[in-house]
């Protein structure tokens, strides 16, 4: 075929854009209320039981896990829910490929405008928190934001397999509680992994979000990065983007054209 | 003779058991306008969606100027506009966002939309309405909407499936019109519609389909001498036998008998003076009817 055009997944996250700004309440509301919430709640709730986690204050423990949080349910909601309806109730992607935008370039657009979003959410966290006094670093914050944004593509790629899968709405709720709660709640998004049983912690490094926390929380708090460590844990969420990727692809391929 | 636009042969698709389309031969030249027409579920939809490369072809072979669909080039599938049976413009976007971001897609630069989409506005009389959003369009503006997108690349080959299905008369007329010119500029219009009159206004040639097969094509008049000899006598029963026994085509209609003649005297002048009946020209509905039967298909 013809590889994979930058400008072609732009136009198609131009198209993302447009409608976003459209609804650009509704849209502040959810991406950039909710992980406010969550942060308040449990900086406010948490942080008065909780003084410490891994030996950092928990302000500074929290604001980091809320800013992948958010990305991930940002990134992961945006190729979910809001694709599934692109793709069987708007027909959007339809008439998108009737053009020179090809599937790989379409799904690669709905991704990147994934991330994106994600990042806005990300950022007002880190903003917010940051004010607070959650950020020690903010050079180490800065230099965080590519690997979030990484991290997000991944998150959305996993939702586009799972929308390459869905036959209805409802299917969403096995993603959302048996793929994302899990990265929320196991994932030490709030809570140091160290206070779960053995087992069950080295379950959560199956996941990509500790992989993502490992990176982004010794950025934001000053803490620094192990190089190789660090390589390995984005090699993890390197994998989390490509294999998701390419098997959405495929079977909506299948689904759409076969 | 040019190569022809489009080029089928023996082509094929199958959605598990239902052979949608069974083994179609189907040559488009350039610069006609072809209707294909069926009934309900006789294909026409998925042959329009195999030429765009939406729908992979189960078998046969199909070329669309000049390649597989899945072959053509990025720019290349700018010289192809689709006018798909469903409208599918953003809801949430504005007329001229439908169409910038539609412009987008083919790789359009910036100026050469700015230049185009006034012109699409102007051609589809839209040019009132550019600012609203889609969602607030009547249907005959959504459609009118879709056909200017599908132009906005300004392609050679104009695919359109059912572009006036539940348009009223003005809506139509001016979507005639708007064909009409495009086919006059050297267009390639391919189209399907359930509107007979539309397809012998506007086809150069008929292709009528039904099962995923060819039934009969040729120009609207051809097929009309042909399958329907120029004239309909429809004659209320009871219809005399020496009617039906000298091999005159007709059809029996349930209360009346439909007879296909090319001069009506064969059969009003041996009517007796009682009888009962309605002389009026064949037209390509009569030929339809004729040729896919007059029972309804079911989805
Ligand atoms: N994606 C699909 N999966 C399964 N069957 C399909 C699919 N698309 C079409 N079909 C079947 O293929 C046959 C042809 O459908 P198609 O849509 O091409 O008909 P059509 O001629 O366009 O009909 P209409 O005039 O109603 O639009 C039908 O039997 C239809 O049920
Ligand atoms: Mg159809």
């Amino acid at each position: 075929m013809h590889g994979v055009a930058l400008t072609a997944a732009g136009a198609v996250w131009r198209r993302q854009y447009l409608v976003w700004r459209k609804l650009i309440w509704s849209s502040l509301a959810t991406n950039v209320c909710n992980p406010l919430l969550f942060l308040f709640a449990f900086a406010f709730g948490l942080g008065a039981v909780m003084a410490e986690q891994e030996g950092i204050a928990y302000l500074a423990f929290v604001v980091p896990g809320m800013m992948a949080y958010t990305s991930m349910f940002v990134a992961s909601f945006e190729t979910t829910v809001s694709a599934f309806a692109r793709y069987s109730l708007q027909r959007t992607w339809d008439a998108t490929l009737a053009t020179s935008v090809t599937l790989e370039e379409l799904l690669l657009g709905e991704a990147l405008w994934a991330a994106s979003k994600a990042m806005l959410s990300a950022l007002c966290v880190l903003l917010v928190g940051g004010l607070w006094g959650g950020i020690p670093s903010w050079a180490g914050a800065v230099a965080a934001l590519p690997i979030l944004f990484g991290a997000a593509l991944g998150f959305a790629a996993q939702g586009l397999l799972c929308t390459a899968f869905a036959r209805g709405f409802d299917n969403f709720s096995y993603f959302f509680t048996f793929w994302t709660t899990p990265m929320f709640v196991f994932s030490g998004v709030f809570f140091s992994l160290d206070r779960f049983p053995e087992s069950l912690a080295a379950a959560a490094w199956l996941l990509p979000m500790p992989h993502l926390l490992a990176l982004v929380r010794p950025l934001t708090t000053g803490a620094g990065l192990e190089p190789l460590a660090a390589a390995g844990h984005g090699l993890v969420l390197l994998l989390y983007f490509v294999i998701p990727f390419a098997a959405a692809t495929a079977r909506i391929r299948r689904r759409m054209f076969d | 003779m040019a190569a022809p636009v489009i080029l089928a042969r023996a082509l094929e698709k199958r959605f598990g058991e239902v052979r949608a389309v069974a083994g179609l031969d189907l040559t488009v030249p350039a610069g006609i306008c072809l209707g294909l027409l069926g009934p309900n579920g006789a294909g026409k939809t998925t042959t329009l969606r195999m030429i765009m490369g939406l729908t992979l072809p189960s078998g046969g072979r199909l070329e669309v100027l000049g390649r597989p669909p899945t072959a053509l080039s990025r720019t290349e599938r700018r010289r192809i506009g689709l006018v798909p049976q469903d409208s599918n413009l953003d809801p949430d976007l504005s007329v001229v966002q439908n169409l910038l971001v539609y412009g987008g897609y083919f790789g359009l630069p910036a100026a050469a939309l700015r230049r185009r989409v006034p012109e699409l506005l102007a051609f589809m009389q839209l040019t009132e309405k550019a600012g609203a959003r889609v969602s607030q369009l009547s249907g005959g503006m959504k459609r009118r909407l879709v056909i200017a997108r599908a132009l906005i690349a300004e392609p050679e080959l104009v695919i359109l499936d059912e572009p006036t299905t539940g348009l009223d008369p003005q809506a139509r007329l001016l979507i005639w019109r708007q064909l009409l010119q495009l086919r006059a500029q050297g267009k390639t219009l391919l189209l399907t519609t359930h509107y007979m009159d539309e397809a012998q206004r506007l086809c150069d040639r008929i292709v009528l389909i039904d099962g995923g097969r060819i039934l009969a094509q040729g120009s609207p008049a051809e097929l009309i001498a042909r399958h329907v000899h120029g004239h309909v006598v429809e004659v209320t029963k009871p219809v005399p036998p020496a009617l039906t026994g000298n091999g005159l085509a007709h059809e029996d209609v349930g209360d009346a008998m439909l007879f296909y003649v090319a001069a009506p005297g064969a059969v009003i002048d041996r009517l007796p003076p009682e009888a009962v009946y309605l002389h009026r020209p064949a037209n390509l509905e009569d030929v339809f009817l004729r040729l896919t039967g007059r029972k309804l298909r079911e989805g």
